[in-house]
């Protein structure tokens, strides 16, 4: 055996526990999940038989799955773009020389580390119609009462909101060490030419910042497509299931359905978009890093 | 020298001891609702580790919708507990899908010390017999029924609580005022159901196979309820939510001077506002008097280990002492005849009230559930078409009949 063949041996024998832990914990219940998806029945846990691609087709006839994924798009993409644009504006100002600057961060970071049930319950609370404490405030101050979760059109955004609070301590504190990793040189001979601050923002700050974004982008976008808690906690996804997003939909369908064999092509669907959302997420923001 | 010897002696034989011990140990897995172990359950499980030497009752706690995660896996996985409590609709669910023992042989076996099911009501056994089997025992057995502040309905000039629509239509609206509805409606899909059925409506139509969503019946109830809040504005928009304990709050905060609900809120009530002057009222009467029923049934696995123990344990905690216990306790309702019978049951008036309602009381799903048709993406749709039309206003009659269309596919697919 050559030393180039024992040093890739020694690499491989290195990568074999990663590579058996995404094996089992990755790869087969993928592997599994579709196998599932194509049984009608109780696959996994009872009686099923073959379906083909049944599963599937389905899916579009399934009124309410449809309105899960809109819902959830909107769901996804509305947490995405607010916590990102939101946190890029506080970083941009906490970055700087700013007093109290820690106790704002830490302020800002706090609702991250707080448990999502306590998190949902407390804003459930605080945003009841009846009994709430804004609601309570607002009356105080002689405006009128919100009908934050028993609005269809409004609750889901109250879900962004809320998504949005939570989250943005984590997107702020990355932005801030992606914004101190740029070199001072580069504003500096941008100053020196004379280029204004919103021009070193955008012509410097926010080039540097793509992979960040791209980072940030592609967590918070998975995380929201995949999000349950939060509707399941607040709302139980109504009011008529405005809230009702995909992996909740997925949840009722396999645990209170006990339907399997179609929660998991429900499933794989998601997986599938994920897939693709994160592949246009990296050719659109990956093209802007080459610019630089 | 000696001295030790002795006592590690001593050590081995009470290791030994305590492995023989172990050895013949046996655990008897449980699994319960969260909000239902009570301390009358405890001290009945400790008399029974008691008289059964050996015995150890794991008693295992979750919501409703964890324990249903955990049993579908525990199928799954051959590996159920011996005592399952559930919930309505369970049972026959399961027990259609050949994953509950049949309790028949052992009540059979028992019925000198233990009436079952000649002491229960009628429809706490007809909730768990399917094809003239039954496979479970009802533990609780409760209703949902008015609800009424005594003293806003007195200051509305009102000495008696509504007992038909039009009555209830008209309090609600003059005990509404700034900040106080008449009526606090929930959200939760059971709640629906006490209208639909006074108004003569059903769940599912055994006759015609379909879902009653369509009828008449339901759509003037749909409609009543949809007067109430847009109309009269004598009840806010239920707040859709997991919990469904908003109406609850808003009578013991006197921000709503009627409510519907069961036994489950006597004591939340009673300690959130314990000067709160409130009583509980017959259902109400629309073409019919009706409401809704609920309770926990307890059902043993067909895989369970100890089959024989957990039947003992049902007899344990159904006893009619533990039951009155319990009641008088915890608020709870019961299934038995006799311990609706028992003196201390009807000096509570609140709780004897909720118990005359049992026997008109219906179970929702049922009819469906029996048939081992039941399924339930059919709830998700009525609760959707039943929200379209109380949160969006959408048209009664046309919503209630593309979800019943929709709803008799799924059945019919089955």
């Amino acid at each position: 055996m050559t030393y180039k063949q024992r040093r890739a041996l020694t690499a491989y024998a290195f990568l074999l526990p990663a590579i058996l832990y995404f094996l089992v914990f990755f790869f087969w219940p993928i592997a599994i999940e579709f196998w599932a998806s194509l049984r009608s029945g109780q696959p996994l846990i009872g009686e099923s038989e073959f379906a083909g691609l049944k599963n599937y087709i389905y899916i579009f006839k399934d009124r309410l799955a449809i309105k899960a994924m809109g819902a959830t798009l909107i769901y996804a993409v509305g947490s995405t773009v607010f916590t990102l644009l939101i946190a890029l504006v506080l970083a941009s100002i906490l970055a700087g020389p700013l007093k109290a600057r820690n106790t704002i961060r830490a302020i800002l970071f706090f609702p991250y580390i707080v448990s999502f049930v306590i998190s949902a319950l407390m804003w459930k609370s605080i945003l009841d119609p009846y009994t709430g404490l804004l609601n309570a405030a607002l009356l105080k101050l002689g405006l009128p009462q919100q009908y934050w979760l028993t609005d269809p059109d409004a609750a889901i955004w109250v879900l962004v909101a809320v998504s949005v609070w939570k989250d943005i301590g984590y997107a702020v504190l990355i932005y801030i060490a992606a914004i101190q990793g740029i070199p001072n040189h580069l504003y500096q001979a941008a100053e020196l030419d004379g280029a204004k601050r919103r021009h070193l923002f955008r012509d410097i700050t926010l080039p540097l910042l793509m992979p960040t974004t791209l980072f940030l982008a592609v967590i918070v976008m998975i995380a929201s497509m995949q999000e349950m808690a939060l509707p399941y906690l607040m709302t139980g996804g109504g009011p008529a299931n405005a809230t009702r997003l995909y992996s909740l939909h997925v949840f009722d369908t396999a645990f209170q359905g006990l339907n399997i064999g179609y929660a998991s092509a429900l499933s794989f669907v998601m997986f599938l978009v994920i897939l693709f959302i994160t592949w246009a997420q990296f050719k659109l923001l990956n093209r802007d890093i080459r610019h630089t | 020298m000696l001295k030790s010897l002795k006592t590690t002696g001593a050590i081995l034989a009470l290791a030994a001891g305590l492995g023989a011990g172990m050895a013949g140990a046996e655990t008897l897995r449980v699994y319960f609702n969260a909000g239902h172990g009570y301390d009358t359950y405890m001290d009945a499980i400790a008399q029974f580790e008691a008289d059964n030497p050996g015995w150890t009752v794991q008693f295992e706690k979750y919501q409703w919708p964890d324990l249903r995660t955990k049993i579908v896996a525990d199928f799954a996985a051959n590996n159920p507990p011996d005592l399952l409590a559930t919930p309505g609709g369970w049972i026959p669910e399961f027990a259609h899908q050949d994953l509950l023992l049949s309790i028949d042989d052992y009540a059979a076996r028992d019925t000198d010390t233990f009436d079952y099911p000649g002491d229960w009501f009628d429809n706490a056994v007809a909730k768990n017999t399917i094809d003239g089997k039954n496979y479970g025992v009802q533990i609780h057995h409760t209703c949902a029924t008015l609800v009424y502040n005594k003293d806003m309905l007195a200051e509305a000039g009102y000495d008696a609580p509504p007992a038909t629509w039009e009555e209830f239509r008209e309090v609600a609206a003059a005990t509404t005022k700034p900040g106080v509805f008449g009526f606090a409606p929930n959200s939760a899909f059971i709640y629906y159901w006490p209208w639909v059925f006074q108004a003569g409506g059903d769940y599912f139509n055994t006759e015609t196979g379909k879902v009653g969503l369509d009828s008449e019946a339901t759509i003037s109830a749909l409609e009543f309820l949809s007067g109430l809040i847009h109309e009269d504005r004598s009840a806010p928009v239920p707040v859709a939510g997991a919990d469904y304990e908003g109406p609850q709050r808003l009578f013991t905060s006197g921000r709503a001077a009627m409510i519907i609900t069961g036994p489950w809120d006597i004591n939340p009530i009673r300690t959130g506002n314990p000067d709160l002057n409130w009583a509980v009222a017959p259902s109400l009467t629309g073409e019919v008097q009706s409401t809704v029923q609920g309770g926990v049934g307890l059902a043993i696995p067909k895989d369970a280990k100890h089959p024989e123990m957990a039947w003992e344990l049902i007899k344990a905690l159904t006893d009619v002492e533990v039951e009155v216990e319990t009641s008088l306790r915890y608020s709870m309702t019961m299934p038995r005849k006799s311990w609706l019978a028992d003196q201390r049951v009807q000096d509570d008036a609140l709780l004897g009230q909720f118990g005359t309602c049992l026997p008109y009381s219906q179970d929702v799903q049922l009819p469906l559930t029996l048939t081992g048709k039941f399924d339930p993406a059919v709830d998700t749709i009525i609760q959707t078409a039943f929200e379209e039309v109380l949160y969006g206003r959408a048209d009664a009659a046309e919503t209630l009949k593309a979800a019943a269309d929709e709803a008799n596919a799924i059945i019919d697919a089955k």
